[in-house]
């Protein structure tokens, strides 16, 4: 009876939820496949075509439409994500590795850290722009915006991972020791599998986190930009189809990544899963 | 001679002032099967797991072999622990679990290999060797656990509640795997329950523990027939317990005043005449006899106290029945059907008997 009311109200929350989460996209992809080099960023669509594409890709005769300044970019974007993506999981793994045993001080710590995701991106971006000024540091993408976009990730990867370990069972790996079995090695070779597909969400985080981080880069990279810094910068000029064919790939890029982690993550869980249903016996 | 493991005036403080084990003294001989018994909290865990080197030592002495290892970490003390929820390692095969201790000692492979099938055959896993723990039995997986720890050969092993997680018939017929392993191998096995049954099944001495303290230290059969403390007569079988003060006392038979007359029985330690003490008689030590209007008797050695019976519950071929006493309290008396037979109907006065050398007086 309830139901009966209930069920197309949630409906059609779920669709307005749906359309304002892909609307957006959807409206970029029809618009990357205008017609090209005459046709603008609106509706109506005069000619389907692949112009927009084959232009990022330099395929088309050269047109009064510069080429997208994204190449370098694009690169310093995935590695800087990379770098931020390692080192932020690496000090995440760890640093909650060191909350599961209570230390002094370990509530202070813990709002430290998550301080670096609470903070606004701008303050962070000027603030860090500022100290590198006045100590005579210069600013690129690969020192300063790195340490901005570590900071800024590290606390989602440090969350993710006090997540995972909070419901690890550590008997496995008092088991482990009681066998002879050091500490490092009984990390490496019992407490890291286990833990891997947290480990794997840590990354996706900091690396997405990182990919498209716009505030604290915009202050801190120096001169080179990153790539969402160079899609604003041409924003600024005037906007051609083109930045939405980019948007439509570098999503689908996304995408890829996402089925690359959910691949991975079915095969650890199917590799090392169970421990929860062993935590149940207990 | 050297003990295998000695624990001497051990000590747990937890970080926030509260003690866990208190003066915890034990000698244990090589191949013995030791069991911490006690309520959940009593400090067995902590004790055995301060012997594994999980848990650090506030004050006093472990050692194993004459060896002091108080300061020694885990993977250097030559223990191995078995947990109640097995702790196997999900993501390795059950070969790869058994074998895990041994990769690290730098054995070579072919005695290993060889080591890891025999630990496997020994406990019946060979055939499912090259699976992965998670969808394995609860015995199988009790089994990998042994077979993982015990093929380092450890000097010791810790086993904690390893049957908690077993149901009911499982748990009988590993136990009686676990006790005829144990003999087969002579090692030291030190077990930590909370059910008297398996203490009292396995176990050749058995460590009663109550709020950090050792209560006991008996062989099963004393324990259950010679508590020395009140808290063991409570904890351990199905004991009738009277208050009363000593009326006399002379060559270890101590005679109690109590609300249902004098009682005797034979004390541990020596009481004083006019002190107060308690009387522990076994529920399968009482007979239940007809009232006949007679005075219970306190000549050559039996006392009595009278009833009325309540009800009686038959399992099989034992018998319980709850009496109810005089001062409104009931007891619960067992025994064999051909001894009680049909004889009683609820209703029936009744006279309780028991023989002084079937009861104990403890002081207090």
């Amino acid at each position: 009876m309830e139901s009966r009311v209930l069920k197309p109200v949630l409906a059609v929350y779920v669709g307005l939820f749906i359309l304002f989460l892909y609307g957006p996209f959807i409206v970029l992809t029809i618009l990357s496949f205008q017609q090209g080099p005459e046709g603008g960023p609106q509706f109506p669509i005069i000619e389907w075509s692949t112009y927009w594409y084959r232009h990022i890709f330099g395929l088309t005769p050269p047109s009064r439409v510069a080429p997208l300044p994204f190449g370098e970019s694009l690169i310093r974007s995935l590695t800087l994500a990379f770098m931020t993506m390692v080192t932020s999981t690496v000090l995440g793994v760890m640093s909650a590795q060191a909350f599961r045993s209570k230390f002094k001080g370990s509530g202070f710590v813990f709002y430290l850290i998550v301080l670096g995701m609470m903070v606004p991106g701008v303050l962070t971006g000027l603030g860090t722009a500022l100290v590198a000024n006045t100590m005579g540091i210069e600013r690129h993408w690969w020192s300063t915006a790195f340490v901005t976009h570590v900071v800024y990730t590290f606390p989602f990867a440090f969350l993710v991972m006090l997540a995972i370990l909070n419901r690890f069972d550590a008997s496995v790996e008092e088991a482990s020791w009681s066998l002879g079995v050091p500490p490092m090695r009984t990390f490496r070779k019992v407490t890291f599998p286990l833990i891997f597909p947290g480990v794997l969400s840590a990354m996706l985080f900091a690396f997405t986190l990182s990919y498209d981080e716009f505030s604290r880069t915009l202050f801190a990279s120096g001169r080179d930009q990153t790539l969402p810094l160079a899609i604003y910068g041409t924003f600024a000029v005037e906007i051609h189809p083109n930045v939405f064919a980019f948007g439509v790939l570098t999503t689908l890029f996304s995408f890829s990544l996402l089925t690359v982690y959910a691949v991975l993550m079915t095969m650890s869980v199917r590799r090392a899963g169970r421990a929860a249903i062993q935590e149940d016996i207990a | 001679m050297t003990y295998d493991l000695q624990l001497s005036h051990v000590g747990k403080v937890y970080d926030n002032g509260t003690p866990a084990v208190i003066d915890f003294n034990l000698d244990v001989e090589k191949g013995e099967f030791i069991a911490f018994l006690g309520p959940s909290g009593c400090g067995k865990s902590t004790t055995l797991r301060m012997v594994a080197g999980f848990e650090s030592i506030s004050s006093g002495d472990i050692l194993i072999k004459g060896q002091r290892i108080n300061d020694l970490l885990p993977e250097q003390r030559p223990t191995s622990m078995i947990f109640q929820n097995y702790a196997l390692f999900p993501h390795m095969t059950v070969r790869g679990n058994v074998n895990f201790g041994l990769d690290v000692k730098g054995v070579p492979a072919a005695e290993r290999d060889r080591k890891v099938d025999g630990m496997l055959e020994k406990l019946g896993l060979l055939d499912v060797a090259d699976q992965r723990p998670e969808r394995l039995s609860g015995g199988q997986k009790q089994r990998i656990a042994l077979a993982r720890s015990l093929v380092v050969e450890p000097d010791i092993l810790l086993l904690d509640e390893p049957l908690g997680a077993l149901d009911a018939n499982l748990r009988k017929s590993i136990q009686n795997e676990l006790k005829l392993l144990q003999r087969n191998l002579g090692i030291t096995f030190v077990f930590v329950t909370h059910a008297q049954s398996e203490a009292l099944a396995l176990s050749d001495r058995i460590v009663v523990m109550n709020q950090g303290r050792i209560e006991q230290i008996s062989a099963p059969y004393d324990l259950y027939t010679k508590p020395s403390t009140l808290f063991t007569a409570q904890f351990i079988g199905r004991n009738t317990i009277f208050k009363g003060t000593v009326k006399h006392a002379e060559g270890g038979v101590v005679t109690l005043n109590t609300d249902h007359g004098a009682l005797s029985g034979h004390a541990a330690k020596p009481l004083s005449v006019g002190s107060n003490a308690s009387i522990v008689i076994p529920a399968e030590s009482i007979g239940i006899l007809p009232a006949n209007g007679e005075e219970p008797q306190n000549a050559d050695g039996t006392s009595g106290f009278p009833g009325e019976v309540g009800s009686l519950q038959i399992s099989g071929h034992i018998v319980e029945v709850t009496i109810n006493l005089p001062t409104g309290e009931n007891i619960v008396v067992a025994g064999h059907e051909d001894k009680f037979g049909r004889r009683f109907k609820p209703g029936d006065r009744v006279l309780m008997v028991f023989r002084s050398d079937g009861a104990t007086v403890i002081g207090g």
